[in-house]
């Protein structure tokens, strides 16, 4: 079910001071997708999901969920969030410590009045699903964090829901069992075909996760695309920022050629990927990612995109260096290879990978 | 650290055991003793007859049941309103939220005896000031409200044990994790289920420690039976033991003892049964979600009305009853406010009052014990809290086991113990049995505050100081000492009014000569004597607010002093 938001306005004071929690905001979300509102804390998106689930009162705008409006400050329509037939799993799960397994989960079915009958197959159905066979007896708070998070899962999941909400469900588990429950996740829900809505600030989770990604900035969408869009071509200076490290370089479009638009920057001449929207003589910025600035071995030739700098630091992370180089007072951050030989101090020549090379237009 | 204090460290724990235990024990022990002798003067001499009267006695049945109903009646009272006011404080937008902190406070000031009595002076059936009031303006016949009953017991127990019951619910409210509710109204369940199936089964050992712990306060209660429920003829197991040892031709201890044991047993059980609760309650602990504000509930039409309700209870707990006992103590006689009344207002009640030589002893008497009982309790405080706190060991852990013991002793039933033990003395009807019999039972008031105050002072401080050069003595003069005597003030303070006031142990260990002032209300009040009640109430009143302002003026400047030092030294 598809959930239309049409300039959707919230503010809230904090100490006499008025914020805008979300100023204007229009947003479609398409239809059995997993679409991830991404942004950093305070940006709004947490408040965005509170207002479709109906815990949260907007001040002005409208929402739709599938073809019935289920808020609008001029049609005057409240309904409230137990009429609206959506899930979601809370940040901390809520999981309610009174109950075992059994009974959280079947807790939707129960509100709907469904046959006892029914209600046993579907939860051990569900409980299946996010195997947790055999756990119904269980009191739900002596489980791990990651068997809370499926309880909580399996909650959202009995009733069958149409559009499914998730509020960081991941941010209380550690890295290790964060990884394996957002694959787990991610298989759930594309076997299910629904409507997912998922915020979340952790980049890797969205990058990871989703169909669609709505980058969120002080109230505002700033961006929506594929991961790959967002990641390698985004338009923002911010999204592409806040999305994966970035080398950020200003400079001037001298020319557009057919494939490649070129810049003149402090660091010398670049030719980045065609941005039809840069013409000759529009300052910009270009952005290129750390793993697409690669260094030269052997002897050097002076060419298109290579550039020769100084090695400032080096710091072994694991599966690479990350490197510090500076070229001219430019410096960037680069991946080197743990295999290269390369040491702080040296002299180096780098290649950027033009078809890696994106201008952001805003 | 040299030997000398070695020792006197190792001797400190060992002999505060004796102490406590004495203070807390020998009255359990005496009341054993004591429900299985003849009588006060043949204590030893074994026999089951007191049992076996006590609890054959036909009225005995009939008792029970009204404890039973006066008590649960109470705690049902007490912690309904006290979620009701804990919900609308924490959850939703009520305006004037402090009021709700003073409900919680001030009625603890007020004592028990002098808050009954305002009530009797406002519903009692003969000349109660709105039975007369209503009488008056709908011409009835009969008056419409009796206080004298087992519901006008339960209502004044009910809000005088509110503030207890408003101090557990509130803060499980305060930590209730609101996505809990919200993940409920998701799924489908409405205001109502949601209240039902998640809210209250949640905060349910809260309300089960409220309710049990109200129940054992009322059971404990003496100042309402005494004062509503004797003269309607309803008695409770406290008031049942003390017309076995005040009223008729023979005070029988052997068999107060003997009733008394019931109540201990039962409030000893239920004590425990709390500590088991609120241990299982970790239980119910949730990862509780960092971040989101909890949403405050609109309130919007209902917003007033309901102000209006929270406005008229904190009216009805800490107003009302002062000015019911002022206005009676300048009235001749029970009468509704009216220009006639007004004109025949006097000081005569007062004059009287200051004339009564019993009255007087007993303001005397009063005084004493508030303001020496309270210093010896505190300086007893100290020494207990520092061994619990930072001596830590086995033996400090059976300090704390002792000296919280008496929390769940009936007064009265101590009252009887003590009785048993002093009797044997020459300390019986002495000031000083008084004295001690206080320290006895009050003494957890004054170590929970002082042990709070020495948990603040971490090791650490005292070991830096050691470090920047300063001695034990000036360690404990500029850093211990400065930090302890916000313990020792309040301290000082709850010990002090709840010795003015005290009357559960008083009306059995006060003899002639010894007569303290709940106890000459208690009389005043037996004997319908309202106006010189009501002024001898008001000016308890007023003792306990000035040792309150005096303690706390010198708390101020005690630390005011340290701190003054600090600016001069930064100045310099």
């Amino acid at each position: 079910m598809k959930i239309c938001i049409k300039s959707l306005s919230k503010d809230y004071f904090t100490e006499g001071k008025r914020i805008k929690a979300l100023a204007n905001v229009d947003l479609t979300i398409p239809a059995n997708q997993i679409f991830t509102l991404l942004g950093p804390s305070g940006c709004g998106k947490t408040t965005l999901l509170r207002c479709i689930v109906g815990l949260e009162t907007p001040e002005s705008g409208e929402i739709a969920i599938g073809e019935e409006i289920v808020w609008s400050k001029e049609k005057n329509i409240f309904v409230p969030p137990e009429k609206r037939g959506l899930s979601m799993v809370f940040q901390a799960y809520a999981i309610w410590p009174h109950m075992n397994v059994f009974d959280n989960v079947a807790y939707p079915l129960q509100t709907r009045k469904e046959p006892r009958e029914d209600i046993t197959r579907k939860v051990e159905k569900t409980l299946r699903l996010v195997r947790l066979e055999g756990f119904g007896n269980r009191p739900a708070t002596k489980l791990s964090g990651g068997q809370q998070q499926r309880v909580a899962l399996a909650r959202a999941l009995v009733a069958e829901p149409k559009v499914i909400l998730f509020d960081e469900p991941l941010s209380n588990l550690d890295a290790k069992l964060r990884e394996e429950t957002r694959k787990e996740l991610r298989s759930f829900l594309t076997e299910l075909k629904i409507t997912a809505v998922y915020v979340t600030h952790d980049r890797i989770e969205a990058l990871s996760l989703s169909d669609t990604i709505a980058v969120m900035k002080d109230g505002c969408i700033a961006e929506i695309g594929t991961p790959k869009k967002i990641y390698f071509d985004s338009d923002h200076r911010f999204v592409a920022d806040f999305i994966g490290r970035a080398n950020l370089i200003d400079g001037k479009v001298t020319a557009v050629e057919d494939s490649y638009t070129i810049i003149d920057s402090g660091i010398g001449t670049i030719a980045c990927l065609k941005n039809p929207d840069a013409l000759p003589g529009n300052a910009v910025t270009l952005c290129i990612r750390p793993e697409f600035i690669n260094v030269m071995k052997g002897d050097t030739r002076d060419g298109r995109n290579i550039f020769r700098g100084r090695v400032e630091s080096l710091v072994f992370v694991g599966e690479a260096y990350e490197g510090e180089i500076s070229i001219a007072d430019t410096r960037l951050i680069t991946r080197i290879e743990p295999t290269a030989i390369v040491k702080e101090g040296d002299e180096i020549a780098l290649s950027f990978d033009p078809d890696h090379c994106f201008v952001l237009s805003k | 650290m040299n030997r000398a204090m070695l020792n006197t460290r190792t001797a400190l724990t060992p002999s505060l055991i004796v102490i406590v235990g004495f203070l807390t024990v020998c009255p359990v022990v005496m009341l054993v003793f004591g429900s299985f002798s003849e009588g006060l003067g043949a204590f030893g001499s074994f026999t089951l007859e007191k049992y076996i009267r006590s609890y054959t006695d036909p009225d005995f049945a009939g008792i029970i049941v009204n404890t039973v109903i006066f008590t649960i009646g109470s705690a049902f009272v007490a912690t309904v309103l006290a979620l009701f006011l804990a919900y609308l404080n924490t959850r939703t937008n009520i305006p004037l939220k402090f009021l709700f902190r003073i409900i919680s406070i001030i009625p603890m000031m007020i004592p028990h005896i002098l808050f009954s009595v305002s009530w009797v002076l406002l519903l009692n059936p003969s000349n109660g000031m709105i039975n007369l009031f209503l009488r008056e303006i709908l011409s009835l016949q009969g008056s419409p409200f009796n206080i004298y009953t087992l519901q006008g017991m339960i209502l004044v127990e009910g809000l005088l044990d509110l503030p207890i019951a408003y101090l557990i619910i509130a803060p499980a409210m305060a930590a209730f994790d609101v996505s809990l509710e919200e993940s409920s109204k998701v799924c489908g369940a409405s205001n109502l289920r949601t209240l039902t199936r998640v809210t209250l089964p949640v905060l349910r050992p809260a309300i089960l420690a409220s309710v049990i712990l109200v129940i054992v306060r009322s059971l404990a209660s003496f100042a309402v039976p005494s004062i509503v429920g004797m003269p309607g003829r309803i008695y409770v197991l406290s008031t049942h033991i003390y017309r076995i040892i005040a009223t008729g031709f023979v005070a029988d201890y052997g068999m107060a003892a003997a009733v008394g044991m019931t109540a201990l047993a039962t409030s000893i059980t239920l004590i425990y049964l709390y500590r088991y609760l609120t241990s299982e309650s970790e239980k119910y602990v949730t990862i509780s979600s960092r971040g989101y504000r909890p949403t405050v509930i609109d309130l919007k039409n209902a917003k007033y009305p309901l102000f209006g309700i929270v406005g008229i209870l904190s009216f009805v707990l800490i107003v009302l009853p002062v000015v019911v006992l002022f206005y009676t103590s300048l009235v001749p006689y029970s009468m509704v406010p009216s220009a006639k009344a007004f004109s025949m207002m006097s000081w005569k009640n007062w004059v009287e009052v200051l004339r009564d030589p019993i009255s007087l002893l007993s303001l005397k008497n009063s005084i004493f014990l508030g303001i020496v009982g309270a210093t010896l309790g505190v300086i007893l405080s100290i020494f207990v809290s520092y061994v619990i706190v930072k001596v830590r060991t086995r033996a400090a852990g059976v300090l704390e086991s002792l000296s919280f013991l008496s929390f769940s002793f009936p007064g009265i039933v101590v009252g009887v113990g003590f009785m048993w033990f002093f009797v044997q003395t020459p300390l019986y009807a002495t000031i000083w049995s008084l004295l001690i019999g206080y320290i006895a039972t009050y003494l957890p008031y004054g170590i929970r505050p002082l042990s709070s105050a020495f948990v603040q002072i971490h090791s650490h401080l005292e070991e830096s100081s050691r470090v920047c050069g300063g001695g034990t003595l000036y360690t404990l003069r500029r850093i211990v000492i400065p930090l302890l005597i916000p313990g020792v003030v309040s301290g000082w303070i709850l010990m002090a009014t709840m010795f003015l006031r005290e009357l559960t142990l008083s009306v059995v260990l006060s003899r002639p000569g010894t007569e303290v002032l709940a106890v000459q209300i208690l009389r005043f009040a037996e004997d319908g004597l309202w106006g010189k009640l009501s002024a001898l109430g008001i000016m308890m009143i007023f003792i306990s607010t000035t040792l309150v302002v005096i303690a706390s003026l010198i708390g101020i400047k005690l630390t005011r002093v340290e701190n003054d030092r600090k600016r001069r030294q930064v100045s310099v």
